[in-house]
């Protein structure tokens, strides 16, 4: 019957992940070297250890997952943490809120360079000064960049699209909204996490093969 | 389908609005979420379409018969 789920033949729980669930053609590699290798290219890992038809499984899914979010949402999906709307960097300033005789107090306002306001000081980039808030607003941010330097090219591309074009346009690129934007970040967040979770197993692939050998 | 021809793909979102089309695009992720997982749990790589094929067809079942019963309780409140 079709929609019957087998349990996968090797493994005696028939449901968990185990290194025990290996192709015979594996190589003893270093396991930070493969997860290394699985984050920089998704699917190199299993490749370095030699099961060659589960790194290009892995590998084309998840690259393809990520770009067909791309596709869906345009690139501007990515919101990259330290850049606002105009792909410039946003910068944290402090203005006096101090009233009368009464203590030292500042309000502190993150906005793009050019929004400053003429009475506020510039403190420095936000990813300098406060990191984990402006990580904690961008959180998709955090499972996209499990995909690897295919997040960073995204990136790249999403701060540039947000710049003015150079016919006077506002911006290069459209920012999608409602579910383009919600199926966008979705694909992109799950080739993250799927991405994750194969450089998790091909790291214990190769420490198993280590011990082993 | 102007608007088709004047999107620039990856610049622009895809021109999709109609609500009959966007939940198809529910399919290449399961399916990808399937052979990802697939591939990782299977011993051997000739398990994996199989598996993948009746894990895909269990997840989209299961997002209808959730989208079912949420609709049904939307309509109920609204009555």
């Amino acid at each position: 019957m079709l929609l019957r789920v087998i349990p996968c033949p090797g493994n005696k729980r028939g449901y968990s992940i185990t290194p025990l669930m290996s192709d015979s053609s594996t190589r003893t590699v270093s396991p930070s070297i493969v997860a290394v290798a699985s984050w920089l290219v998704p699917g190199a890992g299993y490749w370095l250890i030699g099961q060659r038809a589960r790194a290009l499984t892995v590998g084309i899914s998840i690259i393809v997952l990520f770009v067909a979010g791309l596709l869906i949402g345009g690139i501007r999906l990515i919101e990259v943490p330290g850049y606002g709307d105009h792909g410039d960097e946003l910068v944290v300033s402090q203005r006096d809120s101090r009233y009368g005789d009464g203590p030292q107090a500042f309000v502190e306002q993150v906005t793009e360079e050019k929004s400053i306001p003429s009475d506020a000081r510039p403190v420095g980039w936000v990813m300098r000064v406060h990191p984990l808030d402006e990580i904690r607003n961008k959180p998709w941010y955090i499972a996209q960049i499990l995909a690897g330097p295919l997040d960073l090219i995204a990136s790249w591309g999403s701060i540039k699209a947000s710049q003015p074009g150079p016919n006077s346009e506002p911006f290069l690129g459209f920012r999608s909204h409602a579910r383009n934007n919600e199926l966008g970040v979705l694909y992109t967040a799950v080739a993250g996490m799927l991405n994750l979770l194969a450089i998790i197993d091909a790291a214990s692939r190769a420490a198993h093969e280590e011990e082993r050998a | 389908m102007t608007f088709f021809f004047a999107w620039t793909p990856f610049l622009d979102p895809i021109p999709i609005w109609a609500n009959a089309v966007w939940p198809w695009l529910l399919i290449p992720l399961t399916a990808a979420v399937a052979l990802v997982y697939k591939s990782i749990k299977c011993r051997t790589m000739r398990q994996v379409p199989r598996e993948a094929a009746a894990i895909a067809i269990w997840i989209v079942l299961g997002m209808a018969v959730a989208a079912m019963v949420l609709s049904g309780v939307v309509r109920a409140m609204e009555w």
